[in-house]
């Protein structure tokens, strides 16, 4: 029988005490500019890329944490080598994730891989105990979503997604005005249209059609690359940040950079646990591999909230309506003042402060989940060309038994969400 | 004309791609031709689906890119509310190419449209793709997709499949909640492969078979590292689906055991976990 629940970080606290009755270093203590080291989070790192650690400092270190990676890991070995020399030496690395996971002495896993291995490695931290940091988008497809908010309850940890907008966002009182409206539950009919313009690089994301296969390179281990997506032929356009331009691995611009757009929009206006019912896309028809051009996605919320990506680089641009925030002047006097009476939302925590309290992280699983399902979304309708109704609590596509098998997608053997 | 001819006509007035090899150039104007040369091959039928099935070529042996493109656009096509007589006619028509001398590499891109857009009439045709050594994930991938009738090609497959091949067909039993599967993944916790003995505990899980309960805890328990890991989440899954399922004593079993065994700091989540499950079990 567990006697007593001690946190690693508790048992280490204890330790330190003990030891600081005969060494004293002026960082056990957490003097000025030092972090005592109970309160050091160790992390392991997945995916030693571009973006490999990056959230580890915006997450833990610029708010005034701090961390020890102990471990990183790449299927590629030129990356690794490189991760060597950029982390240290006191780094083990790993070419296999699974090993890496394995370890009991890490808090904190990073996930900065492609987007096809993020659900599996978010589910394995959090079944081995692990909080996690992981890049956008969180997911592929939508199923896999949901299998990794139901792992990171089931173990209570806690999760951010790498993007910050929402933390920007609560620093406005007009988003907090509308937040509050959106949850006051006051408005029955929303006549917000929320339009994200621009920042797409819809050109640049499109996939080549015609890759011939070569040979893949000594220094990558190209089945773990592929990993639950098909085994294509290796060519370097599907590796090493032009993966972006595929369907097996993630889902061109839209699946890139809507979840940093959508962040904000869903925490401004309540919508972190629920999703868009109907969706709509004007694209180019899609290549069954490479990701093409789309023009802009149209999705509309079950109370009449609108929310439109307009890519502004291909195709015409969306005109069907105008932007529109909601006011106060929506709502009618008596609910005007019960808003106005409403306590400001809770301050967003970030990453190492709600792993300090064991509390949800402001970009958490759920709100991570249903953000990108608005990319996985837009997708799904892209690919198929038409319009396409969702339902939002059961997480399937209505009517439309070829579009849900978009949202829950098999993988290749061993692995399953 | 033959109808060989048409369809190349056809395709042939699909743009193709830009000097960068990606279909940025495409523009509005395309965008209406393609559609048009889809519903002609729409009308084509069986005609167009093997027509553009013969241009096909394996990846880096000749230019198919139109015909590829053309025959993926036609299996998203026909699945439009309304083509259901269209749907079933071009499933039949691809399963047809599949299992036969065509490079496997064509029949792998094959099952991938079956996966989207087949029916249940071409089950057994995956079913017996399954017992190919390069055709068998990706045709267990499509059954899965497909879902209807595919427990039971699978399940008639697995008494020959062996090694990767059983992993493959294992994991789409589970995939589908296959209540039909039970036996099968209790056996397969026996198996010598940790990675088809872990699908299998999760298929476990997933059907809320309270008969293995006690098997798969034995199962978690005689394992290290990443198989525990996963073994254990498959032992939690299985309370939580007969807590869900009513069977909240045999849920209460699993959390104490767990409760009693995960006394290392190294696994106090798990013990947390079965505490917190315990709750919902009383």
């Amino acid at each position: 029988m567990l006697r007593q629940h001690i946190s690693r970080r508790r048992f280490l606290a204890t330790t330190a005490t003990t030891a600081a009755i005969t060494i004293v270093p002026s960082n056990v203590l957490g003097g000025a500019r030092h972090t005592p080291p109970s309160e050091i989070l160790t992390a392991g790192l997945i995916g030693c890329g571009g973006q490999g650690g990056e959230d580890l400092n915006t997450y833990i270190k610029a708010p005034g944490g701090d961390y020890k990676l102990l471990a990183a890991c790449d299927v590629d070995e030129t990356r690794l080598a490189n991760a060597r020399k950029k982390f240290g030496e006191h780094v083990e690395l790993y070419t296999d994730w699974r090993r890496l996971i394995e370890r009991n002495d890490i808090d904190v896993i990073s996930i900065a891989t492609p987007p096809h291995w993020h659900a599996l490695m978010c589910i394995a931290a959090a079944q081995a105990g692990k909080d996690i940091l992981c890049e956008k988008p969180m997911t592929r497809f939508i199923a896999e979503g949901r299998a990794v908010v139901t792992a990171v309850k089931r173990y209570g940890r806690v999760f951010q997604i790498g993007t910050s907008g929402r933390f920007g966002a609560y620093k406005s009182s007009r988003s907090r005005r509308i937040h509050k409206i959106m949850r006051s539950g006051l408005l029955k009919h929303c006549p917000a249209v929320y339009i994200h313009r621009g920042g797409f690089p819809v050109l640049r994301y499109c996939g080549k059609v015609n890759l011939k296969p070569e040979r893949v390179p000594a220094h990558l281990d190209w089945d773990m690359y592929c990993g639950p997506s098909p085994l294509r032929p290796y060519h370097p356009h599907r590796f090493g940040g032009s993966h972006r331009f595929y369907w097996d691995y993630e889902g061109g611009s839209l699946a890139d950079f809507a979840q940093h757009y959508v962040d904000p929009f869903q925490w401004i206006y309540g919508k972190d646990d629920t999703s868009p019912v109907e969706v709509e896309a004007c694209a180019a028809p899609a290549h069954p591999d490479a990701c093409g051009v789309w023009a802009w996605v149209e999705l509309k919320y079950a109370e009449g909230l609108t929310l439109v990506l307009d890519g502004n680089e291909w195709g015409p641009r969306y005109d069907r309506k105008e932007p529109r925030h909601v006011e106060l002047s929506d709502l009618d006097e008596e609910s005007r003042k019960k808003v106005e009476a409403m306590p400001d939302p809770e301050p967003l925590l970030w990453f190492a402060e709600a792993v300090k309290m064991r509390k949800e992280a402001g970009g958490h699983v759920e709100a991570s989940h249903r953000a990108v399902t608005i990319a996985h979304l837009a997708n799904i309708a892209i690919r198929l060309g038409r319009k396409i109704r969702y339902d939002p609590v059961k997480e399937e596509i209505i009517g439309d038994e070829a579009a849900n098998r978009l949202v829950y997608q098999p993988m290749r053997e061993p692995w399953h969400v | 004309m033959s109808i060989s001819e048409q369809i190349k006509n056809l395709i042939g007035q699909i743009p193709g791609p830009d000097e960068g090899g990606s279909y940025a150039n495409l523009d509005m104007n395309n965008i209406k031709q393609i559609e048009k040369v889809v519903v002609q091959l729409h009308k084509g039928g069986r005609n167009s689906a093997l027509g553009l099935i013969d241009m096909l070529v394996e990846p880096g042996k000749g230019d198919d890119i139109k015909a590829r493109f053309a025959l993926h656009l036609l299996a998203v096509h026909i699945t439009r509310k309304g083509s259901e007589q269209a749907r079933s006619e071009f499933a039949r028509a691809v399963a047809s190419q599949v299992g036969g001398d065509r490079p496997k590499a064509i029949q792998i891109y094959l099952i991938e449209q079956l996966q989207l857009a087949g029916t249940k009439e071409v089950a057994a045709t995956l079913g017996k793709a399954l017992l190919d050594r390069e055709l068998c994930d990706p045709a267990a991938r499509a059954l899965t997709s497909i879902r209807d009738g595919a427990a039971e090609q699978l399940l008639s497959a697995l008494p020959n499949v062996h090694e990767r091949q059983r992993l493959s067909v294992i994991n789409s039993l589970a995939v589908l909640r296959a209540a039909q599967a039970a036996d099968a993944f209790r056996q397969a916790l026996r198996d010598p492969d940790p990675d088809t003995r872990i699908a299998a505990a999760w298929g476990i899980a997933r059907i809320a078979d309270a008969s293995a309960a006690e098997v798969l805890l034995k199962c978690a328990e005689a394992h290290r590292g990443w198989e525990r890991i996963n073994q254990t989440d498959a032992c939690l899954a299985l309370a939580e689906n007969l807590v869900a399922a009513g069977k909240r004593s045999k849920a209460a079993a699993i959390y104490t055991y767990l409760q009693r065994t995960r006394t290392e700091l190294s696994e106090r989540h798990v013990y947390e976990t079965a505490e917190r499950g315990m709750m919902t079990a009383r």
